[in-house]
């Protein structure tokens, strides 16, 4: 039953597909809380450098699947960090075994020695300028799937880099979120006029967010559908098997590596199953479709249940066992005042 | 780590704090946390606050018992209610403890349903927890009082075995090494009290497993001379009762300098850190809850006003009393009366 499972799963070659991937808080764990962890970081090797749990079999099995499936995939990362610790992080990608396609660092020193401090710590314009810019190097057909967290501004800046790709920003209301962001003028300039040269398409799928500061959910909402706030990798993993980006085999090694290498326990991964699926964005029978995997590869144990409901479970994945996804609209959205209300949010949480 | 399943419905601010309470034992212990209630309701309430899900399941059941409802609405034949379907899953072992803020009825209902009585008692013992003066550094500001209501009467034998069983569990859960165990009374003389406390006296001061200190009056229960004491759940029960109104009372005077004229508004400000404490110390709410004893499993119950900190402190709690394994050492206790 799971082989007819895995062979519809995979996506018929058809457009590129691109992961972008945000680098501190999303691949790597780093610390930066403090102001001696922040002077640390730049003379961290590679090998003291910290993946988030999950997150190197994940990007490996997108890139697998798609090889798999005849699709062309690239995968990028995006990093605010300074350039001079890019030989660190690439050793550590060589270390991961990660295959990337580009990998952009911010001109840190450069703002430093130019005296141009306030864009020090402005992403924002850093971020949508460098998407923007990798946009117009892509095919007009190609697809996005986008990660961040919740710790810098990841969720707008996506958010708006997929509305303005998909021609739905008008170029005042572009202007005035950014100007809300605090974005310098001469970004703000650049930047309009990217977004008028760039093709539109609805290109951004979806937006994962990983919730390494475990900002409440209802901050997310103004985002709609396609932003997934996500707390493990796990359930990162689980939503891309039901888009059809991963197959089952991939989700199992994420969750493998979770349970090996970062003391998740059976429950751990069955509880953040059953949350993902309670806010409706896996559908229970996928969620049931992984944990019978899991469970045949033996790394959850699950209750008995009467012979009466797996027979029924059993009939309904037969019936149709591939899993859909979850219909997401895009959504409008009022950018300035969606700033206002991701800041207030932002303030909220740090209280 | 153990499981603990939380009555979400149970309690005056249910399911908002309780779902508050799990979060937070959720984000900084390694204890896993099953709620019991409307799935919905609880999911909601998570979506507004921080929390970890690796240590949350949520077993849907969408009847409560209302905090009105007694014994004689047939709440013990109410099987899907969240405090009933909370005990069945600790029988079954999806989970080790109960905790809840719910009806009392209920929750003795559900335990008396779903867990066995350990072999050798005949009574349970409701258990309840109150502030008291410490002696010592160290000493932990709560005494134990049981029986407050699981039986009305009992005989000399059971309340020899709620010393035991008080004993115990105070030293697991308070970790005290010899728990002084006191027998509530209306005299510190052994002849005091009629035939059942005297008789309970007797086989008390003779009990080797038991720090017995003898009797204790009412103005004795707040001097930290007794770390358990026990009584009649009648007596228990009026008494736990009237601690909790007397702290309302102090809270509450505490601040009617406020209302009054400047110069008490004044002695109220000069006053207030003080009167803080006062507040922390009388704030029942804030307590980590006090066991249902005398079952082969455990339950916890809070005051239907607690709060999400005192939801956090009953978890952490029942897990520690499950881990120091106070169910078992309390049967081998009563086996050796």
């Amino acid at each position: 039953m799971f082989r007819r499972y895995r062979q519809r799963l995979a996506p018929a070659a058809c457009a590129p597909i691109v992961f972008r991937w945000d680098l501190d808080k999303t691949y790597l764990k780093t610390e930066f809380d403090s102001l001696r962890e922040l002077v640390r970081l730049p003379f961290e090797k590679a090998q003291d450098k910290i993946a988030v749990p999950g997150v190197v079999p994940l990007i490996r099995g997108l890139r697998e699947a798609a090889v798999h499936a005849g699709r062309e995939v690239r995968i990028y990362f995006i990093s605010a960090s300074p350039p001079q610790i890019a030989k660190a992080i690439r050793q550590k990608l060589a270390l991961d075994g990660i295959e990337y396609d580009g990998i952009v660092f911010k001109d840190q020193l450069g703002h430093l020695v130019r005296g141009r401090f306030r864009d020090l710590r402005e992403h924002v314009g850093f971020k949508l300028t460098e998407l923007l810019s990798s946009r117009q190097t892509l095919p007009a057909a190609a697809i996005e799937v986008l990660f961040g967290d919740d710790w810098e501004s990841d969720p707008i800046i996506y958010s708006l880099y997929a509305d303005i790709v998909a021609g739905r920003v008008e170029d005042e209301e572009l202007a005035d979120a950014l100007r809300a962001l605090e974005v310098a003028p001469a970004l703000i300039a650049g930047m309009r006029e990217l977004a008028h040269k760039v093709a539109r398409a609805d290109a951004v799928v979806k937006i994962y967010i990983n919730l390494e500061r475990r900002m409440p959910l209802t901050s997310f909402r103004i985002f709609g559908p396609r932003l997934v706030p996500t707390f493990n990798y796990l359930q990162t993993a689980a939503c891309l098997l039901q888009d059809g980006y991963l197959p089952l085999a991939g989700v199992g090694q994420v969750a493998e590596r979770l349970i090996s290498e970062s003391a998740y326990t059976s429950a751990a991964v069955i509880n953040s199953l059953a949350d993902i699926t309670r806010r409706g964005h896996l559908q229970p029978r996928s969620a049931a479709a992984i944990r019978a995997h899991l469970r045949a590869r033996g790394l959850v144990q699950l209750e008995r249940r009467s012979r009466l409901v797996a027979a029924w479970s059993r009939l309904i994945r037969w019936i149709d066992p591939r899993p859909r996804p979850v219909s997401s609209p895009p959504e409008l959205i009022d950018y300035p005042q969606l700033v206002t209300q991701w800041q207030a949010a932002r303030l909220e949480e740090r209280r | 780590m153990p499981v603990i399943a939380v009555d979400a419905m149970g309690g005056d601010f249910a399911p908002d704090d309780v779902v508050k309470g799990v979060a937070q034992v959720s984000l900084h212990t390694e204890i896993e946390s099953l709620l019991v209630g409307d799935e919905q309701q609880i999911q909601a309430t998570l979506d507004r606050i921080p929390y970890n899900p690796e240590r949350i399941a949520i077993h849907h059941t969408d009847e409560f018992v209302a905090a009105v409802d007694d014994a004689g609405t047939g709440i013990r034949h109410r099987r899907r209610t969240s405090i009933m379907v909370a005990a069945r899953l600790v029988a079954e072992g999806r989970a080790q403890a109960v905790v809840t803020a719910g009806n009392t009825a209920a929750a003795l209902a559900a335990c008396a349903r779903y867990f066995r009585t350990i072999e050798g008692l005949c009574q349970v013992a409701l258990c309840g927890v109150f502030p008291r003066q410490t002696l010592y550094a160290g000493q932990d500001p709560l005494a134990l009082l049981l029986d407050v209501g699981a039986s009305v009467r009992c005989e000399a034998a059971d309340l020899v075995r709620f010393a035991v069983m008080g004993s115990v569990y105070a030293r697991h859960v308070s970790k005290l090494a010899e728990p002084r165990v006191a027998l509530l009374n209306m005299g510190s003389e052994e002849n005091k009290g009629g035939a059942v406390l005297i008789e309970a006296f007797r086989r008390l001061k003779n009990q080797p497993s038991v720090n017995f200190v003898g009797n204790i009056e009412g103005h004795g229960l707040t001097k930290g001379t007794a770390d358990v004491i026990v009584c009649e759940g009648l007596l228990g029960n009026v008494v736990i009762k009237l601690l909790g109104a007397m702290a309302d009372v102090v809270v509450d005077s505490a601040g009617t300098g406020r209302r009054e004229n400047w110069r008490h508004k004044l002695g109220t400000f000069m006053l207030e850190s003080g009167a803080g404490r006062l507040r922390e110390l009388a704030a029942y709410e804030d307590y980590g809850g006090a066991p249902i004893l005398g079952f082969d499993r455990l339950m916890l119950r809070l005051p239907g006003r607690a709060n999400a900190r005192s939801v956090e402190n009953a978890i952490k709690v029942s897990a520690k009393a499950v881990c120091s394994g106070v169910v078992r050492e309390i049967a081998a206790g009563v086996e050796r009366l």
